[in-house]
């Protein structure tokens, strides 16, 4: 048995498994599009809350750094 | 396969405060060296050197074993941690002997009072702090390492 008659028996045991039954490409692009997270409005408002103490009121920075 | 999810929680975990660990450290050198501030930074330095991020990766592994059980949202769960992480640190500071609480406010290396309505409201922004933490970076890690 030479190489070209293997490839065949290889081709023909494994052909029909590993076609695939549809395109995935549009699938993975859905996928990548699901990651990009939206910040909901509360938690920009909950960061400003963060900055606007941390700049009012200086003496909490090294107390959060302390607990960070 | 073993894949080691509870290992892998730990290690997303502690990713966060190691990080911030070295705006820390090189704050307090800053304020040491540079400012020439005379603050014990080996007994200060041991509460977020070694106690914060072991109890973040921690934290993270009873999140991942909470889940299934009573399922709260990470950012949730997170600004939980300051509950547990507050009164460790206190005590550690009051026995190491930089912080003592007196009536007018709490008193960090013999030199600096923050009064205790600012300690509530640093308590509060820290809840505010760990919630976002915990909700974008945390959970970041743990998606990243496959156990979001």
């Amino acid at each position: 048995m030479n190489d070209q008659e293997i490839k065949d028996l290889l081709k023909q045991s494994f052909g029909q498994a590993s076609e695939l039954e549809r395109d995935l490409w549009p699938q993975m692009l859905r996928r990548m599009g699901e990651r990009t997270t939206t910040v909901p409005w509360f938690d920009w408002a909950l960061l400003a809350l963060v900055v606007a103490g941390l700049l009012l009121i200086p003496g909490t920075i090294p107390i959060l750094l302390y607990q960070l | 396969m073993n894949t080691h999810p509870y290992l892998r929680a730990y290690m997303a975990g502690v990713v966060v405060p190691s990080l911030v660990l070295l705006v820390v450290v090189t704050a307090y050198f800053f304020a040491r060296f540079v400012y020439q501030i005379a603050i014990p930074i080996e007994r200060a330095i041991v509460f977020p050197m070694a106690l914060v991020p072991s109890l973040f990766g921690l934290w993270n592994m009873f999140y991942l074993w909470l889940r299934p059980r009573r399922h709260l949202p990470i950012g949730l769960h997170g600004a939980l941690l300051p509950f547990v992480l507050a009164p460790i640190g206190i005590t550690l500071a009051t026995t190491l002997g930089f912080l003592q609480l007196g009536p007018n406010g709490a008193l960090w290396f013999g030199r600096f009072v923050i009064p205790y309505h600012e300690v509530a409201i640093a308590f509060c922004i820290g809840l505010m702090v760990y919630y976002l933490v915990w909700k974008y970076l945390v959970g970041f890690f743990n998606q990243v390492i496959g156990i979001a």
